[in-house]
Order: C-alpha cells, then structure tokens, then sequence
C-alpha cells in the first residue's frame, strides 16, 4: 500500500514539477484544476486497488502514469491553449480504464460478440469514409458536435477484440494444416477465407483513406496475433510476400506512397519542401543530444510540423536528450513485455490471446512511429500512445489497458482460488 | 507459449535497433546535423543571447541590443557615422563588420565565464560581453561630418599604441531598421548608372588606391639609405626624362633649386624620381617591405595588402620605369588608407609600427575585464633618424609647401599631401597624411577623397578638424 502511494507520488510530483517549469501563467491556471483532478484520480485509483484488493500486475499502470504524466507536460509544453482538451480525456480515460478493471466481472464476456466486433470495425472506417473530414492527407477523422473523433482507434478496438474471439474458436482449424500440399499442410481454405476476407476489406479502406501507419499497425496486429495462436512459421512466411505485394501496389497506385518512400531515402535532397518534416523531426532530435536543451528549451517545439501529435517523441528527445528518450522507450518496453507475461499467466486461452493482441498492437504502434521519426522507416503518421495529443487514441488505450489488467487480476485471484474451481485451463 | 515469448523477443529486440537509431542521431551525427543549413538552430540559439554591447573609449554607446516591447533590438544610437566598420547583425541578413568579428565576445561564447558556460550547456537565456572600442566618437563624428557628401575615407590612429582613433568611409549606410531598408539600399545602388555608383557597403579604409605623392614619405627612406646627402640642391625644371620616360611635375611647375626637405615639402616628382632610380629597386623594394607592403596586416577586421606591382607579392625586382613611376606612388603601386595611416603613424612613432587594433577591453555580463588590450610593435619601418629627417621635411610641407591648409595654430604638423591619378580622364583622388604634435606625436590620420582634386585643398582640412578636435581633448583631458 505505501508502495503504491509512494510511487505515484513520484509520478504525480514529476507531472507538477514538469508543470511547474514550463513558467505558465495565465494557461495555467486554467490547466490547474484539470491536473488537480488528474493527481486525485491518480491517488484514488491507488487506493481503490488496495480496498478492492488488486493483485493483478502491480508494474503496467505505474508505468503508463508515468508516460502519460509525461505526455501531458509536452503537451502542455508544445501548445498550452489545447493541452486542457488533452486533461480532460486523459481524466476521462483513466475513469473508464477503472470501469473496465472493476466492473467487467468476467472478460470472456467479450468474446460473445465475435461478429458484431468485426461489422462494428468495418462500420466505423465506412462510416469515416463517407463522412469524414481530411486532415493531412489523410481521411482518418471524423467530427460530431465539434469533437473530432478518430474511428480508426476505435477499429483497433474492436478488430482486436474480433480476432481475439476468432481465433480462440478456430485456432485448432488454422493450426492443423488440413490440405496437404506437398510436404505442407495448409489450413482449409474455409477458415481462412472470412479472416482474410476481413483483413482485405480493412487494409483496402485503410489504403483509401491514405493512412498507412494505421494500416501497417492492423496488418502486423493480423500476422502477429495468428503466429502467437497457431505457432506456425508458415503465416509469417505467408505475411512477407503479401506484404511486399500490398506495398508495391500501394507504391504504383498512390502518388503520396511514392512522395514517403523517397523522402524516406533521401530527405536532405529537399530539406524545405518534401522532406521538411522528417528533417527537423532529425534536427530536433540531433540537437538534443545526450542530455537534451532541458524542458522548454528545445527549438522542435517550433520547428517541427505537428510535433503535439505524430513528433511529439522528436520533442522530448531533443529536450530531455538522448537520456529521457531511452526512459521513455524502456517505459514502452516495460509495458509491451509485461502485456506477454499476462498473456502467457493467463488462465484461458481467450485471456491469453487477448492479452497477446494487446502487448502487439501497443509494441507496433510504438516502434512505428518512433522508427518513423528516427527514419529507420519511412514516416508514416500515428499517435505515440498517451502521448500524442488526441483523446480517441488515449480513451481507446486506456480502455485498452483496463482490459489487459482485468485479465491479469482475474488471473491472480483465480490461482488463488481455483484449487477447488473447475476452470478451464491454457492448452 | 511459444509463439509469444518469440514475439516478445522481437519486440525486445526491435526496442534495441530503435535505442542504436537514437544513439545514430543524437550522439554520431548530432554535430552534421546541427551544421545542416535547412537547421535553424544555430541562428536560433543566437537569439536566446542578448548580445553584448559596443562602446566607443569614453564609454559611448555604439551598438546595444534593448528590450523594446518584449523584442530584443539591436539599436545603433551613432547611425551611419560608424558603418561600416561596425556592421550589422540580423537574423535576416546575418552579420557583417565589428558585429560578425566580435561575434564570439558579444556572445559570450570566447574565454566564456563559468556561469556563461553553463548557460550555455542549457540553452538558458544569457548575456553576452561587452566590447569596449578603441574608436572615439567625437573625432569619428568629426570624421564622418567632414565627409559627408564626398566619396572617401578617413582612419585616425594613435602613433603610440596603434589604436585606432577613428574609422570612417563615405557614403556608407544607417544600420537602424537594416532589416526593412536593406532592399531599398540595394535598388537605389543597382539604379545608378556606373559613374555614380556609391558603393555604401564598401569599406573605403580598405580599398586599394594609387597612393600618389604621399607615397613620397616612404621613397624618402630609400634615398637615405642610398647614402645621398639630403642638403645637396637639385634643379627641378618641370619635368625630366628617365630612361625615356618623361617624368612631370603637376601642372608642370618647375621648383627650381631644391633640397631633400623642399622636394617633399613642393612634392616634386622629379627629385624622388631621379634619386629613387639612383637608389636601385633593391633598396626601393626593401624599404617598401619594411612598411609592410606584400604583407597580411594583423587587424581585427581583414583588409587587403598593398602592393608595388599587379602580383599582390612583393616582386623581386622593377624594371626602372616602374620603380620611377613608384617613386611618388603611381606606375602600379596600391594602399588601401588604412594602410597609409599606419605608415604614416610608423614615422610618427620614430620608425616604429604598432600594430593596429579597434578592441580596447572586453568586459563580462558583471563589468569585470575578460580581455585588454596591450600595444605590440609590427614592424620596425625606419631608424629613429630616419624617421626624424622624413617629420622635419613633412613639417617643412606643412609650414612652408603644399600641405599648408593642413596647419593649426599652436602646433606643429607634420604633413604630406598625395593628388593621385587613378588612371582615365577623371579628377586625382585627394590625399592627405599627418601626424601631430610633430615632436611628440599623438595622433596620425590618413585622408582620401575619391577624384576629389588636390590633396592639399580637399583632404588636408578634412584631417586638421581631426588633428584639431584630438588635440583640444588631449589637453581638456588633463585638466
């Protein structure tokens, strides 16, 4: 229990020093209730988990307070006009995450709806397409009564949940091959064909809706997640090919694809035009070098196009320096390899599953943007998770989340108690 | 479980490729990238100093950065008077002049002081130092009125130390607001026709011109140390002809019956002539080295060198009909003024060239000096003899020849005047050096003006306001 409290003190105490430095006056004092009800929320939801008795994974929601403790102050720190939206859905956000912890008795219960799921995901990127507004080349948001909305965080949602619960069904189909080729086995055609038919449909919208990022995030969530079920090498042999298909497709049919890829090979050829962003999302982070400019002083904030969202980490790299970057990536790291120490603790498969799908989907967002922002890979834009400013991405990953730490909880107190229980138990 | 323990390892593992790319740019290439001219950051960080400020020896504000509205301003109180030696420094137009050169002292980036280092280490908001000049003001101000409306330059030393008293070239520019009147500036220069082009950015101190009969100061050496005796007369009918050239006096006047002290004081090209040649170049050629012809001169700001022939190298030989068109400064011969100031302070100083400098002390955000000034020798231009017959003959110039609109009551100048021809059917640029008091020197002026006639009638009053103003401080200030 003192633990606890005494670890989010820190984490609260950094926020507020954090605030404290950026020297706000008049933005802060709007801000100062919002984060005020940040740190109670913070400090109740610790002492919740202690009456409730939680024994779930005592390390992720630390660590993801400290990330979106440290979000927020970029956030703040790159434009305090909007930063309070950003309060409000991280307040918001860490309420529904409790409400997923503590009011989901039983997680299996989301696997009930396996089809719904998947229209629901289908639905919402339809839906954005005829509707949606553009932003930055890309079709992605969606506005209702002056919020805008991105679906496309919600589909991860909702396909990760479909999959989940679509997978633990078939997984014996997919995992025996049924049709003998050769010396392989493929699985039968018949189960594969709604899974592929589904993939296609969202990556061919996502490819509409020139999102890449998102829809290299669904197609790496698809491969990994039927590795981790069916074991088979043969998917990720399968996924290569199909992937360098889809690309070069999307290479010759869309003129932004090319514009990426060769300002990705080469963005010094035109540092003020086409390849402007990626080069001081570099300048930013090369200036900030081993101990960075320290909060405030970095010049990114400025410089760099849509550095509260996409760049945020080219931000923080430059003002805390190659020394806060790599406690944020080890921040990252601690959250994606303790989402797989749930999944393999896990109780039932479709725990197991789940918790998987979730450590994948949190592991490739993370290294796509910030390997898009290092050009390790061509700069496909998508929110660093809780620390982009949008409230769809944080919503969708505190629920998220509360998920992931259900299943654990519910996996600490069944060993506990099931001695005499008749659960099922992992395969 | 297999599956996501090797997934989990890939994840690990790409964590790690990311944390190399980090380490790739922001400890390898850092450095590139900061150097990369699309990266604003060096420029920007400048504007986190508030740079230094610039004052003349008495402490007069030359260039000072204000905080006006919450902007920081770099106002120039003197307008036009010091450029454009003191330059500019925008984020527009970047830097040029005493504003580029000082750059790392107004900065607070050269021997930084321990507080300045680590402000610097954070990217706080610092101060840099301040630069105090050794230019004054009031001959500066003196300088520029006389010039105003001419084209030309006029560079005031102190003899003694080689510091320099005054900078100033005509027509120049107001630095105040630069970054809005720098394309007007630039239309009103591209408008004129060739003939008038007034060249505002040019600095006039440093441009090469034929030093003409002011040149003569120096030849002088030369016919010493040929071992000619300075009282013998020499007729001067007007013109004469050395090895089939025709030498002329200008407008042909005839001197008459002259000796060493008369020639220099009428200017008679003739004489130096006819002497220089007895001289030989060999002897020609090494004074002219000693007065630091074909060298680089050690100064804050770069200026060209002065040279005898085209090849900016002192040659080995002239052939005779350079070396007599050399003798009183034409035939190829090039001094930027600045560099005839410092000769001229050289023979003022008994033969000794100080070497010049503009920066008096620096002093750090908290007034305490980072840098002072101490005066070195350059070179040893003459003997103190020498030097000594040259000043008699310059005051003879002054009291009795040419040089007479340069005399003040009082006191005894040493002068010489220069009408030098630069070539073309134009007007003689007008010269004029002096140092004064003529037996203890305090100060030493050169003065050009572009095809502005005599040196006699148009740069020798130009340099008695000088001379005139110095002098009165000296003696105010030891009251």
């Amino acid at each position: 229990m003192i633990r606890r409290l005494t670890l989010r003190i820190l984490i609260l105490g950094m926020m507020w020093i954090g605030l404290g430095l950026l020297k706000l006056d008049t933005e802060m004092s709007r801000l100062l209730w919002q984060a005020l009800i940040f740190t109670v929320i913070v400090l109740m939801g610790s002492l919740m988990e202690h009456l409730f008795n939680y024994q779930g994974d005592p390390y992720i929601l630390p660590v993801v307070q400290a990330i979106m403790a440290l979000g927020l102050v970029f956030v703040v720190r790159i434009n305090p006009d909007v930063a309070l939206h950003q309060f409000w859905w991280a307040n918001i956000g860490q309420l529904l995450f409790y409400a997923v912890l503590w009011s989901i008795r039983d997680y299996r219960y989301f696997g009930r709806f396996r089809y719904i799921w998947g229209l629901l995901a289908v639905g919402l990127l339809l839906v954005t397409l005829l509707f949606g507004s553009e932003e930055g080349g890309a079709t992605s948001s969606f506005r209702i009564g002056g919020i805008g909305l991105q679906p496309e965080e919600f589909v991860k949602l909702a396909l990760l949940l479909f999959m989940a619960t679509y997978l633990e069904e078939n997984e014996e189909l997919l995992r025996v091959g049924t049709v003998q080729w050769g010396r392989f086995s493929l699985p039968d055609w018949r189960t594969l064909r709604p899974f592929m038919i589904m993939v296609a449909f969202v990556l061919g919208i996502l490819a509409a809706q020139k999102s890449l990022g998102t829809a290299l995030v669904f197609y790496m969530l698809f491969v990994l997640m039927l590795y981790v079920v069916t074991e088979r090498t043969l998917y990720l042999g399968i996924s290569m090919p199909v992937f360098l298909l889809t690309g070069t497709v999307g290479y010759m049919l869309f003129r932004h694809v090319r514009v990426r890829v060769s300002v990705w090979l080469n963005p010094w050829q035109d540092p003020t035009g086409m390849g402007y962003q990626i080069a001081q999302s570099l300048f930013a982070i090369g200036g900030g070098k081993i101990l960075g400019t320290g909060l405030g002083n970095g010049i990114g904030a400025s410089t760099v196009p849509v550095a509260i969202s996409d760049f945020i980490f080219s931000v923080i790299a430059e003002e805390l320096g190659f020394a806060g970057a790599m406690a944020v990536l080890v921040l990252f790291l601690i959250v994606v390899m303790r989402a797989f120490a749930i999944s393999i603790r896990a109780k039932d498969r479709f725990g197991q599953i789940l918790a998987a799908g979730i450590g994948i989907l949190l592991g490739t967002e993370t290294l796509i943007i910030l390997a898009g922002v290092t050009k390790l890979l061509p700069l496909t834009g998508i929110p660093l998770p809780w620390v982009s400013y949008g409230g769809s991405s944080l919503i969708v990953h505190f629920i998220l989340l509360g998920v992931l730490l259900n299943i654990s909880n519910a996996t600490a107190v069944s060993s506990h108690t099931t001695k005499n229980r008749g659960r099922e138990y992992a395969t | 479980m297999r599956g996501v323990r090797q997934v989990a390892l890939g994840m690990a593992f790409s964590f790690f490729i990311l944390s190399l790319g980090l380490v790739y740019w922001q400890v390898v290439r850092a450095d590139t990238l900061l150097q990369n001219p699309a990266n604003r950051r060096l420029i920007l960080m400048e504007s986190r100093v508030t740079r230094g400020g610039i004052f003349d020896r008495n402490g007069e504000i030359i260039a000072q950065t204000q905080i006006l509205n919450g902007k920081k301003v770099r106002v120039y109180p003197k307008g036009e008077m010091f450029e454009p030696a003191l330059g500019y420094s925008s984020v527009k137009l970047g830097a040029s002049g005493l504003e580029a050169n000082l750059a790392d002292w107004l900065l607070g980036i050269k021997n930084a002081t321990p507080t300045q280092a680590v402000q610097q280490l954070f990217a706080l908001p610092r101060q840099g130092d301040d630069v105090v000049l050794t230019l004054d003001s009031r001959l500066q101000s003196i300088a520029y009125d006389a010039l105003k409306g001419k084209m030309g330059a006029a560079v005031a030393l102190d003899p003694r130390t080689g510091e320099v008293l005054a900078m100033v070239s005509q027509p120049s520019f107001n630095p105040t607001n630069l970054d809005q009147h720098w394309n007007e500036i630039i239309s009103q220069e591209e408008k004129r026709p060739l003939a008038e082009k007034q060249r505002p950015l040019e600095h006039r101190y440093f441009s090469l011109f034929p030093p003409g009969s002011t040149m003569k100061v120096v030849t002088s050496a030369a016919l010493f140390r040929s071992g000619i005796n300075t009282t013998d007369l020499y007729q001067c009918q007007g013109s004469t002809i050395i090895n089939g050239q025709v030498i002329r006096e200008q407008n042909d006047k005839a001197h008459g019956w002259v000796n060493y002290n008369m020639a220099l004081a009428e200017s008679c090209n003739t004489y130096f002539a006819t002497f220089g040649v007895q001289a030989g170049d060999q002897t020609f050629l090494s004074v002219v080295k000693g007065f630091g012809f074909g060298q680089k001169i050690p100064f804050e700001l770069s200026l060209p060198r002065s040279s005898i022939t085209q090849e900016a190298k002192n040659p080995s030989s002239l052939n005779t009909n350079l070396l007599a068109a050399s003798t009183f400064g034409q035939g190829e011969v090039l001094v930027s003024p600045f560099h005839m100031a410092l000769m001229t302070a050289g023979i003022a100083n008994h033969g000794v060239i100080m070497t010049p400098h503009l920066v008096e002390r620096v002093l750090d955000p908290s007034q305490d000096i980072l840098f002072q000034q101490k005066p070195q020798p350059w070179l040893t231009a003459l003997s103190k003899e020498e030097a000594d017959k040259i000043t008699s003959a310059m005051v003879t110039a002054v009291t009795e020849g040419t040089a007479a609109p340069g005399a003040l009551p009082n006191v005894q100048v040493a002068g010489k005047t220069g009408s030098a021809e630069p070539g073309g059917n134009v007007p003689t640029h007008a010269w004029y050096i002096a140092f004064a008091p003529a037996e203890e020197p305090q100060i030493a002026v050169a003065v050009i003006v572009e095809n502005g006639g005599t040196g006699g009638g148009n740069a020798a009053p130009i340099a008695r306001q000088i001379i005139q103003e110095a002098l009165n401080q000296k003696v105010g200030d030891k009251k």
